[in-house]
């Protein structure tokens, strides 16, 4: 049985020492440090800033091009670094790219690896802490949304999602700002699933914890390992490439981007 | 104005007894563009307190390679009060207050976890009837929290003092005006250590004595409140706006 409780700074979480992030740890009993939620013997954080650590998925924009490689904006205090000696792809300002953090430092820095351009798509921020829910177990929920909106998606730990391909890129949209709002309840995946059929979507896979019959029954279903889609190899013809161009204008405006 | 009679038959002017504090009210989550924010209504003062960070230290001479910077403003609206405050922006007096707020915050506030940044908390004073450093520090607290900064420990605010000789909790303005002693307290909920305490008037021994043990249990009705407010955000439909 699950007994939740929302605790905030200061709060005591656990009678004896625990080394769990966004906790303090004051004479051998765990306080939280931040607002969250306890879960048998699980803290998890409702608000969280996010700390970049090597081995995590960013998504950024290319915000300068150095001599030695190329900035990139994850939304923290620091830039990101693409170094170009281990990257083969140059960049321009304004590319939004999709990569994996290889090592940060106790000072902030953080480097950048096996970047990707990714084409023009739409790119939003959600707080870091909703990102688990935005993936899911086994990113379930990831395969839910890319399915039932037919988007390509890419999620970073830093929170900034990019969204793009030939789906409904609105409706995906809607539902990931669906899930941050509802990203505390349980069974998230389901509603989701729910939201996104009667949006306009059509969920073909079922969520592993459905019961059986709760999903229209399964259909051709595209090959189930979204995570590795090539996506920024996918060339779009140029009808659609300009709808999408349109429906990101105001990203560009606002991230002050110079037309390639 | 002549001075009222402050205390009858044991009852303040609006008529609290010495240990009520005004209603208090304080709402987590209300900006937008801010990472975390809070509105407090503390009797008639209004103050909303929003926070944005850690970002990059500016200017950058001042960033420190071993924690984040810790910025607090504090503000008064032109129309905060009847006259005295025609002009907004940093005096004298909200200098003071915003060095003594973030002194408040430095001890709780786990600046190591983010070097070479700073942590923005603006405060602006919507309306004010006495004991505004506190609710700023009260607001503060609840804005950082929602943000999601890492604290050790949470921080609520009282101010106690003194009244024709005897000892009240949370100050309005005439009382803070034509009282004999007003003592602004910040007092944090687990460590109970004291983290901002100035004095305005006279007090004996025994009677800072008797107000700190009122501010330790006024802080507590506040730390009640404040954590309510955190928790309230979840049931919230607008919680965690998506930026576009």
């Amino acid at each position: 049985m699950n007994i939740e409780r929302i605790v905030v700074p200061g709060e005591l979480i656990w009678e004896q020492e625990m080394r769990v992030p966004n906790t303090a740890v004051v004479d051998g009993k765990t306080y939280a440090a931040v607002v969250g939620m306890v879960r048998d013997d699980k803290f998890i954080p409702l608000e969280l800033v996010y700390k970049a650590k090597a081995g995590d998925n960013v998504v950024g924009v290319v915000t300068d091009v150095r001599h030695a490689g190329y900035s990139v904006d994850l939304g923290l205090a620091h830039d990101g670094f693409i170094s170009s000696k281990f990257t083969r792809v140059s960049f321009k300002q304004g590319d939004l790219i999709f990569g994996k953090i290889k090592f940060t430092d106790e000072v902030g820095s953080v480097d950048i690896t096996d970047a990707k351009r990714l084409p023009t798509g739409k790119l939003v921020s959600v707080p870091a802490s909703k990102v688990p829910r935005i993936i899911g177990k086994r990113s379930s929920m990831l395969n839910v949304l890319r399915d039932g909106s037919g988007c390509s998606i890419f999620v970073g730990n830093n929170g900034y999602i990019w969204v793009g391909g030939k789906g409904n890129v609105q409706l995906a949209l809607k539902t990931i700002d669906f899930i941050v709002k509802k990203a505390h309840t349980q069974g998230l995946t389901d509603a989701v699933a729910q939201y996104l059929n009667e949006n306009g979507g059509a969920v073909t896979v079922p969520p592993k914890d459905a019961p059986e019959g709760a999903m229209p029954p399964k259909e051709e279903t595209k090959e189930a390992n979204p995570l590795m889609q090539p996506a920024a190899e996918k060339v779009e013809s140029g009808q659609e490439q300009a709808e999408i161009v349109e429906k990101t204008e105001k990203t560009e405006e606002k991230l002050d981007i110079e037309e390639m | 104005m002549e001075k009222p009679e402050l205390i009858k038959d044991g009852k303040r002017l609006d008529g609290r007894t010495p240990k009520d504090i005004r209603p208090l009210r304080i709402e987590a989550g209300v900006l937008n563009e801010a990472e975390g924010s809070a509105l407090v209504e503390w009797g008639g003062n209004k103050v909303l307190a929003g926070v944005y960070g850690p970002r990059e230290c500016i200017p950058r001479h001042l960033s420190d390679p071993y924690k984040a910077r810790l910025k607090v403003r504090y503000t008064m609206a032109p129309f905060c009060s009847p006259g005295e405050h025609s002009r907004s922006g940093p005096n004298r007096r909200s200098i003071e207050i915003s060095k003594v707020i973030r002194e408040a915050f430095e001890p709780v506030v786990m600046t190591h976890l983010f070097p070479r940044s700073q942590i923005e908390v603006y405060i602006e004073v919507l309306q004010a009837e006495g004991g505004t450093r506190v609710a700023s520090l009260t607001a503060a607290a609840v804005a950082l929290a929602d943000a999601g900064i890492p604290m050790k420990d949470m921080v609520s605010a009282i101010a106690v003092g003194k009244l024709d000789g005897q000892v009240v909790v949370d100050l309005g303005k005439d009382e803070d005006n034509y009282g004999e002693s007003d003592v602004p307290m910040a007092i944090t909920h687990r460590g109970k250590e004291i983290v901002l305490l100035q004095m305005d008037g006279l007090l004996s021994r025994e009677e800072l004595a008797q107000n700190l043990d009122d501010a330790i249990e006024g802080c507590e009705k506040v730390y009640e409140i404040q954590a309510d407010a955190l928790r309230k955000t979840y049931e919230k439909e607008e919680r965690g706006k998506l930026k576009l």
